[in-house]
């Protein structure tokens, strides 16, 4: 079980953001806006890490991740980890937008 | 604490993603409350899942501390963490506000 830690961590993250796609306009609604926002940010991203990795400044425990890797040595919990995270923030800015707009009309 | 291989890149982020705004995007996001209140919220869950990753009993990611200032808050959080998340979040934010505009 330890070794899918890392992806369980992202999925559960996903989970609970789930929902706020409720609010409008939403995100998984609006794909290709996603996609063009995060995959560029994404590839500078794993572009760090991947330099990071190679020269020594963080590594990835053996015993929490499932041993998958992209190449050079990333795995790919870390490459998810790019994609989910900014998922979350947008679903986040997404509600509070919303939401904000909501409270203002009162 | 000698390479700082990861304060010096973490801090540059931020500043490259504030020159992007500034010089390049000019989207206004930082002029937005909803994306402060938005960010405060990213932290909040950012120091519960970071702080599982982080945490020096069981890490998942593993830091070389010669590389770091050293400083680990809130638990064993590295501070750089909080650059790296920031610029992360907010460069794609400020994608995510670029494609509005141009309706």
């Amino acid at each position: 079980m330890d070794h899918w830690q890392y992806l369980i961590v992202l999925g559960a993250c996903l989970a609970i953001t789930l929902p706020l796609e409720i609010f409008r306009p939403g995100v998984y609604r609006q794909a290709w806006r996603a996609t063009r926002a995060v995959l560029p940010v994404a590839a500078v991203f794993v572009l760090w890490d991947e330099v990071a990795i190679c020269a020594h400044v963080w590594r990835y425990s053996r015993a929490y991740i499932t041993g998958v890797t992209i190449p050079f040595q990333m795995p790919i919990e870390e490459v998810l980890f790019f994609l989910v995270i900014p998922l979350c923030a947008l679903l986040t800015y997404n509600a509070v937008s919303a939401m904000l707009v909501r409270f203002n009309r009162r | 604490m000698s390479g700082l291989g990861y304060t010096v890149p973490a801090v540059l982020a931020v500043l490259a993603v504030g020159a992007l705004e500034f010089t390049a995007l000019r989207t206004g996001l930082f002029r937005r409350p909803a994306y402060w209140v938005s960010m405060l919220i990213v932290v909040g869950f950012q120091i519960l899942v970071d702080g599982w990753l982080t945490k020096l009993s069981a890490p998942v990611v593993v830091y070389d501390d010669r590389q770091t200032t050293g400083i680990r808050f809130p638990f064993d959080i590295p501070i750089e963490d909080f650059l790296f998340g920031f610029a992360l979040v907010t460069a794609v934010l400020l994608l995510w506000e670029r494609q509005r505009e141009r309706r």
